[in-house]
């Protein structure tokens, strides 16, 4: 008898993937799984030796071993990846964010496999992995970036010319310079011949070369996003925006939804720039247009800074507001079919608010920790939303980046999910290693975040204070457990185990206290 | 204000009523340092003997776990006791903290006195 089959699931959404390749780690690869599971998509994972026991190996159907700790010899190897995918039978991968999302190489060499890239075409990474070509691009199809130009005459009046057509505040900088060196800020046009002077000097200096550079200054911008997608069919849809001005050493800490700057009018024509940035590059697939805001409300002006060609960390927040899943719609767009949802179906509804957990300690200037979780219990409750890839047991890695888990909140206002979120912090309980929970707590609670009032420059300025604020005294009532902790490892019993109640005094001369953050 | 009641609720949770609210608290750690958790705060909190190793009981001895007073010693040596039995009771946090055998065995020595500071990591008592 011979059994014919049909596709068991028709109509699910992941198109012709039947068997993916997650070729991360973390929590992004467990969301990834998730997504997988709902598509009836059977899920490959790779680890290197420090996650052969990671939730995300557990999450998988499959897994493939593929090397060593070091990202550069298992999740940055791109042919280990491609025989990964290839030996345990899959016919895509997802490459998360990071380590090869936006290697157009990666998304070549998975073409040449006849594998499909859960992302961009190899040529859409290509044209926005140069930041000079992408800006020339986005020029040209219209879409607003920080005015700046070369002049070919560089003598005194060329550039002051120049500086008055990019407007003031000004910046100039060697044209072949970086890291600072030589740049100069004119106010007004009574600065620019002293400025321009010592900015030739500086280069000629540093650099060999006194050419300059001529942009505007962007003063206390706030980073503002616009999730873009594009499927194969011709559609290209915005889904909004995400502010994300809390990041610390350019490493973006909290993100929310929507961006409490923007007026309609101003997020629209956002959004529409944003599209046609995709247009521009031929783009497919989940991206982000990342933009500085300068102002706010009506007059606020955007300017384009780059394309991040890939899902992004902070996607959540658009989840939750906009009432999608991203990473569904990535495999329903990566399998061949239209996008699952049309630009005027899409619409924000309350807040988000994403806080992103890292292992590391605020009270000794954010030093990364690695060692083994003791002890972890997420927050849950309507509107929280814990994407995680560790557990109790799980041991953090010095090899990997320190993001433990991230906390999405969503309310009916920004103000109701600040509180929320606040509420959520104090219940997400990690033992065993310092996390910043203690310091997004304080964030979350500084006026300026109440207001809404946070640039990009702000946790830079303020955040050596707000972990000094997070150090707070420790409870006597924490103690009393402490000491029942203590007894019970001291006589033996097992204090992992064993419910019961003692009468106990609540203070503990006999205990140094170290390192106690609130 | 009443001594805070302590519950364990297992996994390392503990609720503790101090007389006027309740705190949910949790508490890890096996060696010389233990994390403390409450209200999205995080302590860690080490023995003050740091340094010392924090004795459990062991094959050869027992230890106390933290410092304490020495309140009662049940024991002589030479005397056989068996496993569970109480051996010494110390007192620490105004809380007494029985200390009980191992295993089953024969009391060598003792090596504390009653009214004494004892501090962790030390042998109390050995056994043959």
């Amino acid at each position: 008898m011979t059994l014919v089959r049909g596709p068991v699931h028709p109509s699910l959404g992941g198109g012709g993937i039947r068997r993916l390749l997650i070729a991360n780690r973390g929590e992004i690869a467990v969301r990834i799984i998730r997504a997988c599971r709902e598509l009836a998509i059977e899920t490959v994972a790779v680890y290197s030796d420090a996650d052969a026991e990671a939730p995300h190996v557990r999450a998988a159907d499959r897994s493939v071993h593929l090397g060593a700790a070091p990202a550069r010899d298992s999740y940055l190897d791109a042919a280990k990846v491609i025989a990964a995918a290839r030996d345990s039978g899959a016919d895509a991968i997802h490459p998360g964010y990071g380590f090869l999302s936006e290697r157009a190489h990666f998304a070549k060499a998975c073409e040449d496999a006849g594998l499909v890239f859960v992302g961009p075409p190899a040529a859409a990474l290509e044209r926005m992995g140069s930041k000079i070509g992408a800006r020339r691009l986005m020029v040209a199809a219209g879409v607003p970036v920080v005015p700046g130009e070369t002049p070919a005459d560089q003598s005194d009046a060329s550039l002051e010319a120049a500086i008055a057509r990019v407007g003031f505040p000004a910046l100039i900088k060697p044209s072949a310079g970086g890291g600072g060196i030589g740049m100069k800020i004119v106010g007004s046009a009574a600065d620019a011949v002293d400025a321009l002077a010592a900015a030739r000097r500086e280069a000629q200096a540093s650099f060999g070369d006194s050419t300059l550079y001529v942009e505007r200054l962007i003063e206390r911008p706030r980073h503002v996003e616009i999730q873009v997608f594009a499927d194969a069919h011709g559609n290209v849809v915005h889904l909004f925006e995400r502010e994300c001005s809390a990041q610390r050493r350019h490493q973006k800490v909290v993100e929310e939804s929507p961006c409490p700057a923007l007026s309609p009018a101003v997020r629209q024509a956002m959004g529409q720039a944003a599209i046609a940035a995709a247009t521009a590059v031929g783009y497919r697939n989940a991206g982000t247009c990342e933009f500085l805001l300068e102002g706010q409300g009506d007059t606020a002006r955007f300017y384009f800074l780059e394309m991040n060609t890939r899902l992004q960390v902070e996607h959540p927040v658009t989840e939750c507001v906009v009432g999608v899943d991203l990473v569904r719609a990535q495999l329903t767009v990566a399998g061949g079919e239209p996008l699952p949802f049309t630009q005027d179906s899409l619409t924000q509804r309350g807040h988000a608010i994403e806080c992103r957990v890292y292992a590391e300690d605020p009270a000794l200037c954010f030093i990364p920790q690695a060692g083994p979780i003791l002890l972890y219990r997420e927050p849950q409750g309507p509107g929280i939303r814990v994407d995680s890839g560790v557990a109790a047991g799980s041991v953090v890695s010095v090899h990997y980046d320190p993001m433990l888990a991230k906390l999405i909140v969503w309310g009916e206002s920004r103000e109701v999910a600040r509180r929320k979120t606040l509420a959520a912090l104090r219940e997400f309980a990690v033992l065993g290693i310092h996390t910043n929970i203690p310091f997004l707590m304080q964030l979350l609670e500084h006026p300026q975040f109440v207001a809404a009032t946070i640039d990009t420059g702000f946790l830079d300025r303020e955040g050596a204070a707000l972990a000094a604020a997070s150090v707070s005294e420790l409870p006597g009532p924490a103690l009393a457990a402490l000491a029942e902790h203590r007894r019970t490892l001291a006589t033996g019993t097992n204090p992992l185990g064993t419910p019961g109640t003692v009468r106990t005094q609540g203070t503990d001369p006999f205990l140094t206290l170290g390192n106690w953050r609130g | 204000m009443a001594d805070p009641l302590v519950t364990a609720l297992g996994g390392g949770w503990y609720v503790v009523d101090d007389g006027d609210r309740r705190w949910r608290v949790a508490v890890a750690g096996h060696g010389d340092t233990q994390w403390v958790f409450v209200n999205g705060q995080v302590a860690t909190v080490t023995a003050a003997k740091a340094g010392r190793r924090r004795g459990n009981s062991s094959e050869a001895g027992v230890m106390s776990p933290m410092p304490a007073t020495v309140v009662a010693i049940h024991v002589t040596p030479g005397q056989v006791v068996t496993e569970g039995d109480t051996l010494i009771v110390l007192e620490a946090m105004k809380m007494e903290l029985p200390i009980r055998a191992p295993r089953d065995g024969v009391v060598k020595t003792v090596a504390c006195a009653k009214g004494e500071l004892v501090q962790p990591g030390v042998n109390l008592l050995e056994f043959e």
